[in-house]
């Protein structure tokens, strides 16, 4: 397994892992329209978001192998899917700032990720400069306002 | 340093230095303005990329404490449940405003009279009106007239879109029989004075790259600056200095490179609003004002007033689009704006339907409430929520209490080692009781309209976005800083035009007033060129 740092500041094996704990946290639908926060590709965007944090990540994905091991796995990588979120839960109540800061990023990310905004009935685009068309203004809603007259102090 | 006299200085580029600006530009006088800012570029406002909706938490956050520009200074505000918001450019907040641009009421100008509490304004609303006229014009005003919340209004250019999230919500207003109106907004509807018509981008709160949002950096300020005013950018003035006869003489300020200056002027005017205004008072001692220039009443920086918040949410079962059109600009209700004492408060409130989230702040307002869960049922539960969701704010007027206050920190400094400002701030009891009214009446409008699901949060603690009565007008030297036409009881060439001259807050966004105010006293001062020192 390489050690070597690819360019989201990762190891390859801790994107391998990273992106399992990312699947966890978005994990894919089940009528399969929207992916997987992990197999969408957020660990380079992790990486680059959280570049000053990466170390306190590299430190709970090492911690969670560690959790993993003493259920008998190899690794986090290796534990069941029906384990994982029970062993991101324990790492949690040690290592408080782990999950908090990845479901930020994960959440923020995620949705900003052209495949998702497409499934969910949007354009994959800034507002600038396309901007939005909206329906026009309904003003006969305004009828029974008139109606009542004046509603301030002179 | 230079030895020019320039007739006129003006200190902050914002709402009312601009304003100012302009409209003392017909004299021919030599204006020059100085702000800590820069020019933005909205070629890079956060609505051109991908991440628009993130950056709100970076670059173009709300507080100066976490933005961190470096044209920001910082504020001890942990003496207070409201942060300051503010932004520092040529535009100031405008750079950031929603551009909501109601006027304020008549009775705003004499709540003492009506009610019984704070005082009357030394002005009233018909000698602001042709002033709200003006800078409607200037400004790029949209709205619809026949609003029964106020005396009869023209506005130049047709309202904003209400789209679907502005007609589901009006039914619900319907409903109950409440008064709403569309938002009087500084947002161009179709092209006005060379700015581009609004296309419904969105996040006007971070700036808008259409520039249909009426900043004042697309404004007033290409207007000032073609009529003569020179603007010096990046250029953070320390203090304003006296002369022997204790009248203002200048300014010290700081360039980007952090050199010392000193600008002369005839006449000095002050428009950093109502933070910044008191900051730079208390900043300018001397012999002559120990306790900070203008200050013998003793009352800079006292009388803090913000609009307390509260905003409420609802969830519904259809589609509505709340992600287009602008922010903070759609409908507004004025239902129990006035004093009504069986609601056991004075004065109060106005709710502004404030759009839906995007799909970033659906995911992270829902993390943060445990609404949309990680994990299992994650999708199923964003689903429910993403484009349901409308949400409302509701402004309460605060009233003025000399506890609430600005002053210079102690040891906390900006990057030029001038004394940043320190906030000290309660909650009133009165403001407590409106809050809780309007939280529980917003969910009632919002469950009319058909939310099935509703929550409440009341103050927001990041809303400290409007900033008054910290160097209020008034007729009687010992009571307020700045006479009926903006002058410093004190110094008699030394002017104040931002929201600090402030007597009450009433319950509507303040830029609008903060702006007639400005081009009221420069009228004042225009009228009275022969004699302005007497």
């Amino acid at each position: 397994m390489s050690q070597a740092e690819s360019d989201s500041g990762f190891s390859r094996a801790q994107e391998r892992a990273l992106a399992c704990v990312l699947d966890e946290i978005i994990p894919p639908s089940e009528d399969g329209r929207f992916p997987g926060a992990g197999e969408l590709g957020l660990v380079s965007y992790v990486g680059e978001r959280a570049a000053d944090l990466v170390p306190m990540i590299v430190q709970g994905l090492s911690s969670l192998d560690e959790l993993a091991s003493g259920r008998g796995a190899a690794d986090f990588a290796a534990l069941p899917r029906g384990e994982r979120r029970g062993v991101l839960e324990e790492l949690t109540a040690r290592e408080a700032g782990f999950l908090p800061l990845l479901l930020f990023h994960t959440f923020s990310g995620y949705y900003q990720q052209p495949p998702v905004l497409e499934a969910l009935g949007l354009e994959a685009r800034p507002p600038f400069p396309e901007g939005h068309e909206v329906e026009p203004n309904d003003h006969a809603l305004l009828d029974p306002v008139r109606e009542r007259g004046p509603v301030y102090r002179s | 340093m230079s030895d020019e006299v320039v007739d006129v200085l003006i200190v902050g580029a914002g709402a009312a230095g601009a304003a100012m600006a302009w409209s003392l530009s017909d004299t021919r006088m030599k204006i020059v303005c100085l702000e800590q800012g820069g020019w933005m570029n909205p070629a890079e406002y956060p609505s051109t990329q991908s991440d628009w909706e993130l950056r709100q938490f970076g670059d173009f956050g709300l507080s100066p404490n976490g933005r961190g520009r470096p044209e920001d200074y910082p504020i001890n505000d942990s003496g207070s449940p409201i942060a300051i918001s503010n932004f520092n450019a040529v535009g100031g907040s405008t750079i950031l405003y929603a551009a909501h641009f109601p006027r304020f009421h008549p009775g705003d100008f004499k709540v003492r009279t009506l009610d019984g509490v704070a005082d009357d304004w030394p002005i009233d609303y018909d000698r602001l009106e042709p002033y709200y006229e003006q800078n409607a014009q200037m400004m790029g005003v949209a709205g619809l007239a026949g609003d029964p919340a106020y005396p009869h209004k023209e506005l130049p250019l047709p309202p904003v879109s209400l789209g679907k999230l502005g007609h589901t919500l009006a039914g619900g207003f319907n409903k109950l029989g409440w008064h709403w109106w569309p938002s009087d907004s500084a947002i161009a509807t179709v092209p006005h004075n060379g700015r581009a018509q609004c296309i419904n981008l969105g996040p006007c709160l971070t700036g808008c790259a259409q520039g249909a949002k009426g900043s004042t950096d697309v404004t007033y300020w290409p207007a000032a600056v073609r009529q003569g005013v020179e603007l010096r950018t990046h250029c953070r003035v320390r203090e304003i200095t006296v002369d022997e006869n204790d009248m203002a003489d200048g300014v010290i300020y700081y360039d980007a490179d952090g050199v010392e200056h000193k600008q002369r002027a005839e006449i000095v005017i002050v428009g950093c609003n109502g933070v910044g205004t008191p900051r730079l008072l208390l900043n300018s001692r001397s012999r002559a004002f120990p306790d900070g220039i203008a200050n013998r009443s003793g009352l800079v920086g006292r009388n803090l007033m913000f609009h307390p918040y509260a905003m409420v949410q609802g969830v519904f079962d259809e589609r509505l689009e709340g992600f287009k059109g602008p922010m903070g600009c759609c409908i507004v209700s004025q239902e129990f704006y006035e004093t009504d004492p069986a609601r056991g408060f004075l004065r109060g409130y106005s709710y502004e339907i404030t759009r839906g989230m995007g799909p970033v702040g659906t995911a992270l307002s829902g993390m943060s409430s445990g609404e949309i869960p990680w994990g299992a049922g994650h999708h199923e539960a964003y689903a429910e929520r993403f484009d349901r969701n409308a949400g409302m704010v509701a402004i309460c007027e605060d009233l003025p209490e000399p506890h609430n206050r600005v002053t210079l920190d102690s040891e906390l400094v900006d990057s030029n080692g001038i004394p940043a400002p320190r906030i000290e701030y309660r909650l009133s009891e009165n403001s407590q009781k409106m809050l809780e009214h309007c939280m529980a009446r917003g969910r009632e409008v919002l469950r009319a309209a058909g939310a099935h699901s509703t929550t409440a949060q009341g103050p927001l603690p990041f809303a400290g976005w409007h900033l008054m009565g910290t160097a209020r007008m008034g007729t009687d030297p010992a009571a307020s800083v700045v006479n009926e036409w903006g002058r410093s009881h004190d110094v008699r060439n030394l002017f104040i035009v931002d929201g600090s001259i402030f007597v009450t807050a009433a319950a509507v966004n303040p830029t609008n007033t903060i702006q007639a105010l400005a081009l009221y006293v420069a009228d004042s001062i225009k009228e009275r060129l022969a004699n302005l020192f007497d």
